[in-house]
């Protein structure tokens, strides 16, 4: 008791104060933006909540280690830098947005804590800003930590300076590639996932739009080509604009229209001029997740 | 099999509510539309409508709609809590699964199985097809919701469970791994769809007494571990 007997004695009951360094609002959106990435692959969390990010890791990685042991025997590296078994990817991508997507947003709607957050120097737009740099970071780490252990696995078994360097050259179109991916499915699975604050529907939500539209794009492709859509040389419009209807497709439309490669591995035929569409429609469909996104805090502010 | 109206109200109530509707709606919409565009701009005779009907519909509309809404119809009352408020009352656990079972089935076959009838109308395959497919889909929601309905007993993530179940095994393995299509509801569904209206081009895998043998061992199984588990079953918060 620091007070004496005299005055105040009731409600000095000799808490200390608090007169170290107050950190403004970069730090919050640090902090903020640090806990979601760890949330985002459960860290924190029990471990069932580390079950889906680390299996889906583990199996995105699994064509990457095979390479390795594989080139390692003498054996040429057989998957591509910029489509790294397209199919899987987008199966465990969609998985991992669309069960982490909603780990992100949907708990802090679903237990009402926004207006503690926006109680402190927080803009409205901090938030999601702080939640998107953390998402499209963590699918980042999903994506390209297996392009990197297929470069690594690959470059170990090489020898001489000019076979590395050609390996990195092959490298660096992959990993924009999946920049793209990261940027664009962290911003509509954010944006989805934030509509409700019930997980099971935020999952859902994410999960039907991306594997609809997927099957959906498909779907119109082999219907339009009989066969092998990203074989055809001449395509028609009719098969360009099915290219759309999916960011999947997006992706590989925009790869192919910047001079990648074709192969069983691709997902549409090459674009040619078409493909500043494709580089439209997919910059429309992140600004629209981003502005819905932005939007959604703007009003959770005002509540 | 005794239902409960109050709860079976109360469950159409929470997962058709608040605009979700809208949300089960779009799947399929665009599946008809779909099929609209593809009659209009395609000559008859390509195989598209059962890639459509076949591959979209059963591949992607059954499974996810199953999905949402058979681990939302007491999975969601597991995830908030409210699920203690029907324990406590003296209503059988069994009746809870069975209503909640049904509630599911109805709902999926309601956005699934009709609208897979409706397209198949509209395509020009027929009309024994599309009967087919229709059958196919309400074998379909009934399995599907009986085993999610189950999920949501076992696990708190039941639709992550569900998700990796559905894009895993039925999309991947079941597809490529002959052996897995015994234990794939998709092919149970088109099992009974390919039987009706004899198809190659539906890629079924399995004959009709299995599929529907199956089909029963698995929605009976499912039943009766989802009630065991709600027999037994422990409050647990919110995971951690």
């Amino acid at each position: 008791m620091s007070a004496s007997a005299t005055e105040s004695v009731i409600h000095d009951i000799g808490y200390r104060r608090y007169d170290g360094p107050r950190l403004r609002r970069a730090a919050i959106v640090r902090a903020l933006a640090w806990h979601s990435f760890r949330s985002a692959f459960g860290f924190g969390r029990s471990a069932k909540a580390k079950v889906v990010p680390v299996l889906a890791l583990a199996l995105l990685s699994l064509p990457a280690v095979i390479n390795a042991v594989s080139v390692s025997q003498g054996n040429q590296r057989t998957i591509g830098y910029d489509t790294y078994i397209v199919g899987l990817r987008i199966v465990v991508m969609l998985i991992f947005v669309a069960v982490q997507a909603p780990e992100l947003v949907s708990r802090d709607l679903r237990n009402r804590v926004l207006p503690l957050y926006f109680s402190r120097p927080l803009r409205p737009v901090d938030y999601p800003f702080a939640k998107y740099v953390a998402f499209t970071a963590a699918c980042l780490v999903m994506i390209e930590v297996p392009v990197l252990v297929l470069y690594v696995g690959t470059i170990v078994s090489l020898h001489g300076g000019s076979a590395v360097w050609a390996e990195t050259r092959a490298l660096i179109p992959g990993l924009l590639v999946g920049l793209m991916w990261a940027v664009v499915m962290a911003a509509i699975s954010l944006a989805l996932a934030s509509l409700t604050g019930r997980r099971a529907f935020a999952t859902g939500a994410i999960a039907i739009f991306f594997f609809l539209t997927e099957i959906l794009a498909v779907v119109v492709l082999h219907a339009e080509t009989r066969g092998d859509p990203a074989a055809l040389t001449h395509a028609s419009t009719a098969v360009k604009v099915a290219g759309l209807f999916s960011p999947f497709t997006l992706f590989d439309g925009v790869r192919r229209w910047l001079g990648g490669t074709g192969g069983d591995q691709a997902l549409v035929p090459d674009p040619g001029s078409f493909g500043v569409i494709y580089v439209v429609v997919l910059l429309a469909l992140l600004a629209a997740s981003l502005l819905g996104l932005a939007a959604r805090y703007r009003k959770a502010a005002l509540s | 099999m005794p239902l409960n109206p109050t709860v079976a109200a109360i469950t159409l109530r929470a997962t058709l509510g608040r605009r979700r509707a809208l949300l089960f709606a779009i799947a399929p919409v665009i599946l008809i539309v779909l099929t609209l565009v593809l009659r209009a701009g395609r000559p008859p005779g390509t195989l598209w409508p059962e890639r459509v009907l076949g591959d979209f519909g059963f591949s992607v509309l059954l499974p996810l709609t199953a999905l949402v809404i058979g681990t939302s119809v007491l999975g969601a009352e597991i995830d908030d809590g409210s699920i203690i408020h029907l324990l406590a009352t003296p209503v059988r656990r069994r009746d809870v699964i069975a209503t909640k079972f049904v509630v599911a089935s109805v709902l999926t076959m309601l956005f699934t199985a009709v609208p897979e009838l409706i397209a198949g109308l509209i395509a020009p395959s027929g009309a024994k097809l599309a009967f087919a497919l229709f059958a196919g889909a309400l074998v379909g929601s009934v399995i599907y919701s009986a085993v999610f309905v189950m999920v949501s007993t076992i696990t708190a993530r039941a639709i992550a469970v569900g998700l990796l179940y559905v894009l895993i095994w039925e999309a991947l393995l079941a597809n490529f791994v002959g052996g897995a299509r015994i234990l794939s509801v998709g092919h149970y569904a088109l099992g009974v769809a390919n039987a009706i209206a004899p198809d190659q081009a539906l890629n079924a895998g399995l004959s009709l007494t299995t599929s529907l043998v199956m089909a029963i061992v698995v929605a009976v199984g499912a039943l009766v571990l989802a009630t065991r588990r709600l027999t037994s079953f422990v409050i647990t918060g919110d995971s951690a």
